[in-house]
């Protein structure tokens, strides 16, 4: 069964963070351990880091079907910072995916323990949408 | 340039969704389906993914002694990533035009929905775990 586990952040302190080199160095080094012991495991699906909140855009069709373009977002938005797809026997091994990803460390090594959103994915895209 | 096209929502306007006469839920897919298809055709899809529906998601922190701690209650407002489209792209503006074409899938009546798509560039720096 295949989930997505999300990083999500506020616009706010969104960005690189300012923390000390060592401890930026730290975080990074934790997050590619954790996507090579995925990728062992034969869990890991895929991984991507999204770009930073003021490059997104939010798009609608126009009249003409035109698309028209918007990059004003409410302060209360989350925006998804990245994500990985896993592919897990169970929801409680995907659980402690997520909680190995919350547990990165941030200024001084401490765990963000930041919420990492989980949720299934459909096995497959329904056969019209292929 | 790879890019996110997002298409979000709340519990709420997925019940709508449900609501619709399947003759309506049908020609959206398909207005959706042919979105991929012409993808397909250029070269320009990497992947498309519906997410199963809000009530199933969870949000995951891993705790002190790093087990996961689950949450399954969000506020009503709160919007759900619904599902996604990964394009590799020669432009920001064609990843735009595309989202304006998911935008302009037909709802109820034929209607288009004219829904906002968020579109987001992944990080140049990461690649993707093959």
């Amino acid at each position: 069964m295949k989930y997505i586990l999300m990083m999500n952040t506020m616009r706010a302190g969104a960005g690189v963070p300012t923390w000390p080199q060592a401890d930026l160095q730290a975080h990074i080094a934790f997050m590619r351990g954790l996507n090579r012991d995925l990728k062992e495991s034969g869990e890991l699906v895929s991984a991507e880091g999204l770009s930073f909140p003021d490059q997104a855009h939010l798009v609608r069709a126009g009249k003409d079907g035109a698309p028209a373009t918007d990059g004003v977002f409410p302060e209360s938005k989350e925006f998804l910072a990245g994500f990985w797809i896993v592919d897990v026997d169970t929801p409680e091994r995907a659980y402690a995916i997520a909680a190995g990803v919350s547990a990165a460390p941030g200024p001084g090594g401490k765990p963000l323990n930041m919420p990492i959103e989980v949720r299934p994915v459909m096995s497959a895209p329904p056969p019209e949408m292929l | 340039m790879k890019y996110i096209l997002m298409m979000s929502g709340t519990q709420t306007s997925v019940s709508g969704y449900q609501t619709w006469l399947q003759n309506d839920r049908d020609t959206h897919m398909q207005a959706l389906g042919a979105v991929v298809k012409g993808l397909v055709e250029t070269g320009e899809f990497v992947a498309a993914q519906p997410l199963a529906e809000p009530k199933e998601a969870k949000v995951v922190r891993g705790e002190k002694n790093g087990l996961p701690v689950t949450d399954g209650i969000f506020p009503e407002s709160k919007e759900f990533l619904l599902g996604f489209w990964i394009v590799d792209v020669a432009t920001p503006e064609r990843a735009c035009a595309i989202a304006a074409q998911i935008s302009a899938a037909p709802g109820p009546g034929g209607i288009p929905t004219n829904m906002p798509i968020e579109v987001r560039q992944f990080l140049e720096s990461r690649t993707s775990p093959k």
